[in-house]
């Protein structure tokens, strides 16, 4: 068996099937509240494939809500205090969230594993109380009324407002497939062979000459860059923040949708955890108060039968045919 | 000005001294069995809430619900141990599998804690009232029952560690679990008696703060991130740090949103965040090294 380690096998017809399932959805499903669920599941996806990202290089980080965070706070403040416009908001919340993980990063990623988890931690701790008591960030109550994106003028075209989820919807569509194409390429990169390296041995990695420290800082700069993008996205979508809403707790459940799916696989793996975990908790909503017992359940089950996630399955189908 | 600093002193230990029982309880935990257990904090919330249950609804003497609550989350803790987390010990590089069932069960007792007890935050009678007073500074009797109950319990909690048989097993298991293993220690029912002991000491703080503060659903899902913090500060391995980590917290914290109401939390982890970046391991720690 030929061994792929980074990009999922590239199947073009499995691949056009899914963007044309993706994209026609909003066709069949016309509940809003079906395509609200689909949106956040999208972010999601997105937030759990820069978790992926920087464990590739050895490295789990426990700030991802975090940074999530300042871009939705960056960007609401660059659109409703100075009036920019959401599609310069955007952009810039991507990167101050990226310098920000530049110059903590740089302090933080010199450290072993562990200590850079317990950091990043405690970085996420302090990140929610620093939105918390700050009064011009609206305190713990948070920030309201945020508006939705300005609409886009296209010559010869109608203005394409953002007042409905099929918008919203393709909006978020379009931001995944830029991460996906984006950090597909960064894999069959030499950063994605030197990320590599260093996830299965960063010692034997150094000896051959790839800078650790610079490779493991630059995942977590990209990580941060893209989920401050998700987060000024969430901000605009949503219409509301809080500081509780970027709270520790998130970024485990990002780190459960990223392993749910399967973290050998970097772009399906979360792509599917995170859909596969928005929706169940919905088809369990019939179970009304038990619910969260049957979801905590599913966690624990799963972790102890299927570790690997569930793209293991496949991988276990794949190989008994082989 | 001499007196407020002694008082907010005072106060600052009240509650430090009870962060002080859940981080020894949680850095048991994290150097003997070596789990993330970021449900630590619902065990809090159960043993608040059976305290609650058995002298408000069963109208049982407080004593004999502190008992009762301290037994109910030593066997939670231990039945979450055999049920879940022996089967994950089994692997390799599962730490991020322990997180994910921690955070499972994090939400099970939580869920079960709401169905049993109601959502609404629930007062109870105090035990213990009445001011004690003196050159200036008060403190009510139920401070110093609280203070003095907690700093009984660390110092029975290190004689158990340091000076019987069982406290030296943990300890060389904590150490080298393969190499106590080798030397005849039953590990896994080591790992089970730590696992009963933290959740033992998770349950008695729960029934202790729970005539003086309320108690609500969320308390274990608030307190978990203050305890962690206390254990990163003092270090992951040490219950030396966890006394000396929640003494500090808890004073700074009092001080603090004296002085400072807006910043006090935002210095506090800083100054914390920047500890651990000069002091990896914690104050007092030796670095654990967990795979992650």
């Amino acid at each position: 068996m030929s061994k792929r380690t980074f990009a999922e096998p590239t199947k073009p017809i499995a691949l056009g099937l899914g963007v044309i399932i993706l994209i026609g959805l909003p066709l069949l499903i016309t509940s809003n509240y079906y395509l609200h669920l689909l949106i956040v599941a999208g972010m999601n996806a997105v937030l759990a494939m820069t978790f992926v990202l920087m464990l590739r290089t050895g490295l789990v980080s426990m700030s991802i809500a975090a940074f999530w965070g300042v871009g939705a706070y960056t960007a609401t403040l660059l659109t409703m205090k100075w009036g920019a416009s959401f599609w310069l908001a955007l952009p810039l919340a991507a990167i101050v969230a990226a310098i920000l993980a530049l110059a903590i990063g740089a302090l933080l990623v010199r450290n072993a594993a562990f200590s850079f988890l317990i950091l990043t931690a405690v970085l996420a701790l302090l990140t929610v109380f620093v939105f918390g008591n700050l009064k011009w960030l609206g305190g713990f109550i948070g920030i309201d009324r945020i508006p939705p994106p300005d609409p886009i003028l296209l010559p010869f075209l109608p203005p394409i407002p953002f007042d409905s989820k099929p918008a919203f919807y393709y909006l978020m569509l379009f931001l995944l497939g830029l991460a996906v194409i984006f950090y597909r390429a960064l894999y069959n990169s030499w950063a994605g062979r030197a990320w590599m390296a260093i996830g299965l041995n960063p010692r034997l990695a150094e000896s051959f000459g790839v800078n650790v420290f610079r490779y493991r800082l630059l995942s977590f700069v990209i990580a941060a860059g893209t989920a401050g993008m998700m987060g000024g996205f969430y901000a605009h979508y949503i219409g509301a923040i809080n500081p509780y809403a970027f709270n520790i707790f998130k970024t485990i459940n990002v780190h459960i949708f990223a392993i749910m799916g399967g973290v050998q696989f970097p772009l399906l793996g979360p792509l599917l955890g995170s859909f596969v975990m928005t929706l169940v908790p919905e088809l369990l909503r019939v179970a009304k108060e038990i619910e969260p017992i049957i979801l905590g359940l599913w966690y624990i089950l799963l972790m102890l039968f299927l570790p690997n996630g569930l793209l293991s399955l496949l991988q276990r189908a794949g190989k008994r045919s082989d | 000005m001499l007196t407020l600093i002694l008082q907010l002193l005072l106060d600052g230990m009240a509650s430090g001294l009870v962060y002080v029982i859940l981080a020894a309880g949680l850095v048991l935990i994290l150097s003997v069995p070596r789990i993330f257990l970021i449900a630590y904090g619902q065990f809090y919330m159960i043993g608040a809430y059976v305290v609650w249950g058995a002298t408000v609804l069963l109208e049982l003497p407080y004593l004999v619900s502190l008992l009762l609550a301290t037994l109910i989350t030593a066997l939670l803790s231990m039945t979450s141990y055999w049920l879940i987390f022996r089967h994950i010990h089994a692997g390799e590089k599962n730490f991020l599998a322990m997180i994910v069932a921690a955070m499972g069960l994090m939400l099970i007792l939580g869920q079960a804690g709401l169905l049993a007890f109601g959502t609404s935050s629930r007062g109870m009678p105090a035990i213990f009232t009445g001011v004690l007073s003196g050159a200036d500074l008060s403190i009510s009797v139920e401070k110093v029952v609280i203070m003095s109950a907690s700093v009984a319990v660390t110092i029975v909690l290190f004689l158990l560690y340091e000076k019987t048989k069982i406290g030296r097993a943990m300890r060389a298991v904590a150490c080298n679990p393969e190499a106590a293993s080798l030397q005849g220690i039953d590990v896994t029912a080591l790992y089970l008696v730590t696992m009963g002991v933290s959740g033992a000491l998770a349950g008695f703080a729960g029934g202790m703060i729970a005539p003086a503060y309320g108690i609500n659903p969320e308390m274990g899902n608030h307190v978990i991130l203050t305890v962690l913090l206390v254990v990163m500060l003092g270090g992951m391995n040490s219950l030396v740090g966890a006394v000396v980590g929640g003494i500090i917290f808890g004073i700074t914290l009092s001080l603090g949103q004296y002085f400072v109401p807006d910043l006090a939390q935002i210095i506090l982890f800083t100054a914390i965040g920047v500890i651990i970046l000069i002091r990896p391991a914690g104050l007092l720690g030796s670095g654990v090294s967990v795979d992650v």
